[in-house]
């Protein structure tokens, strides 16, 4: 990789950048006068600086709107600090542990395109090739992974299958592939597990809660490794080197690295924004397609009888729009159960707001029917994951 | 050009909205992706085709009695793959011609629908729900994907019919 100061760095991006959103008078001088340009015929490399998943996600948007694809090809290398990034069409709740995830600090990340979830750390490097619609091909990207690893530890066997994974040994997942085509370009971006926590994403890749009916695109799951377990010598800038190398190889590039900083407003005009529109509510759980959960809650009584009450809820956009619950009424009153059901109507899917909402509920009783609807407004909640 | 390319872009006009097939895909397919519907679908098809009209983006609009049933074509749906899972709008959602109405996500990749017309949506196909292949099997048929009003009928003049749309599926080959 060429080193130059941080200076010429900077100004080579800003040249850079300026160039693919096709400035004229830029690219008229940058020709003239960066070797940049003159040795990336038709490729560039990006590494991106930022390790937020939202900021990253944003930068995969933003070249994709910004850049003209046509002419050029682009890698961008980037990894995020721990992060569950679920696909466009997909239900959080049956994908992921939320309430594992809150209490670990781990965010929660929708992404544009298809596919299903993956958990993300900073052992985990994601590709995306960027490329007009005509040269969209995922299996020459997947070729540019496999030929780069057999390349450098030409022990390990890898190789991509029809659902375009990467499989090392014939059974470990080490990549999984998702895709976005819109109005000009696509991009095709994967994951490579080098040296990931594979003990959180087992922990994390499990249900919110049960009883989750949907037809939201679901995960394949897939028994997972890291490359370092399998290749303990192979470092990370080696891995990057190598498929640096490889995309200029299979593709004919000479493309060089760049760093990038998603957090440049000036070189990066609206990402931010696009930033915090990935990071609210309405794009991670209001896009999750309609569900409904039906489950079963135990609810302790006198001695040590349990009663069952049943559960069913309709969600769409996230948002409760039904709710029914059948409590033994020699549990709890049905007029009880009946506004509790009430209550949540309208209400986000989720467990804390659940839980506000029923406080106004639960003042106005008292003894033991306050207690009894405190049993039944615990198992909701928890029930909502 | 990259300036230019831009501005197209912006200046309303279409682009295509799908891939274009692999240059493998296009060594195995010896006949032209749209008439890859068997012989049975295709007089279908003719018989309906006048009454279609498409969009750059290969999605189709059919006008029968004042609303506009929209789907996306043959080789839309060739190039996608199988279809997965279709995400529509909700009825009564208001769109503006390509404007972004929903997204099909097949084997392939994550596509954006674009509005053909400006209008509102009337009715949204539910069999898709259960059955998302249905875009691939019948995509002129039972695989349409939602139904609007037409607030601006001078646009219809502005799509192609089925010889022009042919034409543009050729040109795209070159």
């Amino acid at each position: 990789m060429l080193q130059m100061s941080c200076d010429a760095v900077m100004s080579h991006i800003r040249r850079t950048l300026s160039l693919l959103r096709g400035c004229r008078t830029f690219s008229q001088s940058a020709r003239s006068t960066s070797t940049f340009f003159s040795s990336s015929d038709g490729g560039l490399v990006l590494q991106s600086r930022s390790t937020d998943v939202y900021q990253n996600l944003a930068l995969e948007d933003w070249i994709e709107a910004n850049v003209d694809l046509q002419q050029r090809s682009i890698l961008l290398l980037w990894r995020n600090r721990p992060a569950v990034v679920i696909g466009r069409h997909q239900n959080p709740w049956s994908e992921c542990n939320l309430p594992t995830m809150r209490r670990a600090g781990i965010p929660l990340a929708r992404r544009r395109s298809g596919g299903g979830t993956v958990f993300h750390d900073l052992g985990n490097l994601n590709l995306t090739f960027f490329t007009s619609k005509k040269a969209y091909d995922r299996q020459r990207n997947l070729k540019v992974v496999t030929d780069a690893l057999r390349r450098i530890r030409p022990e390990l066997d890898v190789h991509a299958t029809d659902r375009l994974d990467i499989v090392l040994n014939g059974r470990f997942k080490i990549s999984g592939s998702a895709s976005r085509l819109s109005r000009k370009s696509s991009y095709h971006h994967c994951t490579l597990l080098h040296s990931a926590d594979r003990s959180a994403l087992a922990t994390m890749l499990r249900p919110s809660c049960p009883g989750i009916h949907s037809n939201a695109t679901p995960s394949v799951p897939s028994l997972v490794a890291n490359l370092l377990d399998h290749a303990p010598t192979l470092q990370w800038e080696e891995l990057l080197d190598a498929v640096v190398q490889q995309y200029n190889a299979e593709f004919s590039f000479s493309a060089v690295s760049a760093l990038v900083d998603p957090a440049d407003e000036a070189a990066f005009p609206g990402l931010s924004s696009a930033a915090a529109e990935l990071r609210g509510w309405d794009w991670t759980f209001g896009k999750t397609p309609k569900f409904s959960v039906q489950t079963a809650l135990q609810l302790p009584g006198a001695g040590s009888a349990v009663s069952s009450a049943q559960l069913v809820m309709d969600i769409k956009s996230g948002v409760i729009e039904r709710c029914q619950l059948d409590v033994p009424d020699d549990w709890l009153p049905r007029r009880l159960s009946g506004e509790l059901s009430g209550v949540l109507v309208g209400e986000r899917f989720c467990g804390h707001r659940a839980a506000a909402a029923f406080t106004a509920l639960l003042r106005c009783e008292s003894g033991e029917l306050q207690d009894r609807l405190k049993t039944l407004c615990d198992a909701v909640v928890t029930a909502m994951g | 050009m990259a300036m230019r390319a831009v501005l197209r872009c912006l200046s309303a006009n279409f682009s295509p909205g799908l891939p274009q097939l692999s240059p493998a895909a296009r060594l195995t397919a010896t006949r032209p992706p749209w008439r890859s519907c068997s012989p049975r679908t295709l007089s279908t098809t003719s018989a309906l085709s006048t009454a279609l009209k498409f969009t750059e983006k290969h999605e189709w609009v059919r006008v029968e009695g004042g609303i506009g049933t929209v789907g996306i074509s043959s080789y839309a749906q060739e190039a996608l793959g199988d279809v997965v899972y279709c995400g529509l709008p909700e009825v009564g959602q208001s769109l503006e011609q390509m404007e972004e109405f929903g997204a099909l996500e097949s084997v392939k990749a994550a596509s954006e629908l674009y509005s053909p017309l400006t209008g509102e949506v009337t009715e949204i196909n539910t069999e898709l729900a259960e059955n998302p292949g249905l875009v691939n099997k019948a995509c002129y048929a039972e695989g349409w994907l939602i139904k609007m009003t037409i607030g601006k009928p001078e646009e219809l003049d502005g799509l192609m019919d089925q010889p022009a749309y042919d034409k543009f599926l050729k040109s795209l080959e070159e």
